[in-house]
């Protein structure tokens, strides 16, 4: 090893570091920025993708038989649930049942002794195993003879599924912007560096210099401007999540936020890898517009 | 050494700086290049170390078709020739050692031939006593020899001067002159564009005189004006 060499190798690397240092601080700023969005939005979507699955297996089916549904047809449309792979669990309520539950219901509400007959049909309680399938499920056991209806609160469901998509979309594009912006700060970071240096880079090419050794000090600054930016970001996040998640967790308690599952040293590495990521693409395209002219 | 078959450059702005050049220069030898300010002079020169490439014609610098060298390639060549220009380009925040050692630095070289070469071209230029200083404490000649100490340490076949002494007095002129004409002598091939006649007059040197992009006269142990030397022939 040529410790000479590399000793100006970083020696050059630092002196373009220092060298803008306002500018090289709100890159890093930006970067980190950026990247706490990023992480709390990874963050929240591991412990949601699971808090979401909670919410819609929730989500039953109530078929309603004809009452002039034979015993016949009931025990059809059982052993069809029972065939049907999608359908975790079937649960008959019959008549007299549903309307105890009823009475239970509105207890204290509605004065239920005025119901002296009972309105309601037999019924079963169908539970999908996936939460997308349950409109399908629905629609074929709707189609099913004996049934009624089936019913499962199709706008509550479908505006659930929309908002969570809806949801995922907002934050990756306001990642995206962010990410953006952060590159666009840090290109001309370095594109002051450049400048700043211009002359030496002319000299460098003068006496033949590759581009390519013209290009790593700048791309080094780069990364390390990515990198600090992921470092104060990861710390950021840290705290964060000291501070915050108990907090949530005590006051939503049914939210049962499931944050062991997630593997935070992942997290972090990726977290890591697009800092560095965002530094090298933007510092390269920098200085590569220079060179080129 | 150099040859140049047909050269034009014509700049993206139209202007046309050389015009269907020929010239062979061979190893060793040294070659002034003379005219008004405007004639091509530096052109050629930028045509020699491919900072420009030509808009027609061949030229082969030491072995190097450089007109139609790759970019990628273009290093390689500035490698095998030093340069010189009349404002030093040197860098203000690095001492004559830096600046001298930043040419082998940056193009890869080995700390050990850093500190063997580095000493002995500040030696050849007379600036071994003054190599912890900065640009800004030296004269202009001393300035112009860290120039030309750095555009020596890659040991080039060949050195390219742009109006060496454009910004020295006539003392510091003689010297740089004299300097180039010791590395000379040690084989190196040198090419000096000026217009300083004191200069060319008394090197008594090749002389290459170009007009309006064209080489009008090339003469042996020629003088600064046209038919000055035949002048002298005649008379002698």
């Amino acid at each position: 090893m040529d410790w000479g060499r590399i000793r100006f190798f970083l020696g050059e690397v630092a002196r373009n570091f220092t060298r803008n240092a306002g500018m090289q601080a709100t890159a890093i700023g930006t970067v980190a920025v950026t990247i706490v969005l990023l992480g709390a939005f990874l963050y929240v979507r591991a412990s949601v993708a699971h808090l979401g699955s909670d919410v819609f297996n929730q989500i039953v089916i109530s078929v309603y038989l004809n009452s002039s549904a034979s015993a016949a047809q009931e025990d059809t449309l059982r052993s069809a649930f029972a065939r049907d792979p999608r359908i975790s669990g079937v649960q008959f309520v019959s008549k007299a049942q549903g309307l105890a539950e009823l009475r239970r219901r509105m207890k204290g509400e509605v004065d239920t002794s005025l119901l002296t007959e009972n309105p309601l049909p037999d019924m079963f309680r169908v539970h999908v195993r996936n939460a997308q399938e349950v409109p399908a499920v629905a629609r074929s056991i709707a189609k099913m003879p004996g049934v009624q209806k089936a019913l499962y609160g199709q706008e509550v469901v479908a505006r659930l599924l929309q908002l969570a998509a809806l949801g995922r979309r907002i934050g990756i594009a306001v990642i995206v912007l962010f990410l953006l912006v952060a590159g666009i700060i840090i290109s001309n970071t370095i594109r002051l560096t450049v400048y700043a240096r211009r002359r030496e880079i002319s000299i460098m090419q003068l006496v033949g210099a590759t581009n390519m050794y013209i290009r790593l000090p700048f791309i080094c600054e780069g990364l390390l401007a990515g990198l600090a930016g992921a470092a104060i970001a990861v710390g950021a996040l840290a705290i964060l999540r000291a501070s915050l998640v108990p907090k949530i967790a005590s006051a939503l308690p049914w939210l049962q936020m499931n944050t062991f599952s997630i593997d935070l040293s992942s997290l972090v590495l990726q977290l890591v890898a697009v800092g560095a990521a965002v530094g090298v693409i933007s510092s390269w395209i920098a200085v590569g517009r220079y060179l080129r002219t | 050494m150099i040859s140049l078959r047909g050269v034009s450059l014509i700049y993206p702005n139209g202007v046309r700086a050389l015009d269907c050049v020929d010239l062979d220069i061979g190893k060793g030898e040294f070659v002034f290049l003379v005219g008004h300010s405007g004639t091509g002079k530096s052109s050629l020169m930028r045509l020699l170390y491919r900072e420009v490439a030509p808009t027609h014609g061949q030229i082969t610098v030491d072995g190097i078709r450089v007109d139609r060298l790759a970019r990628r390639r273009v290093p390689a060549l500035r490698r095998r020739l030093g340069v010189v220009f009349q404002d030093y380009k040197l860098l203000s925040d690095k001492t004559v050692w830096e600046n001298v050692a930043f040419a082998l630095q940056v193009t890869g070289a080995h700390t050990r031939d850093v500190r063997r070469q580095v000493p002995r071209v500040l030696d050849l230029v007379g600036l071994a006593h003054k190599s912890r200083m900065f640009p800004s404490e030296l004269s202009g000649g001393e300035q112009q020899r860290t120039a030309i100490a750095r555009a020596l340490v890659n040991n080039p076949k060949l050195l390219l001067c742009d109006e060496p002494s454009g910004n020295l007095d006539p003392a510091n002129t003689t010297e740089i002159m004299e300097l180039l004409r010791r590395i000379n002598l040690k084989g190196t091939t040198v090419i000096v564009a000026t217009h300083n006649q004191a200069v060319v007059d008394r090197m008594r040197r090749r002389v290459v005189r170009l007009d309006q992009g064209r080489i009008i006269t090339d003469e042996e142990r020629g003088y600064y004006f046209l038919g000055l030397g035949q002048d002298q022939i005649l008379s002698g």
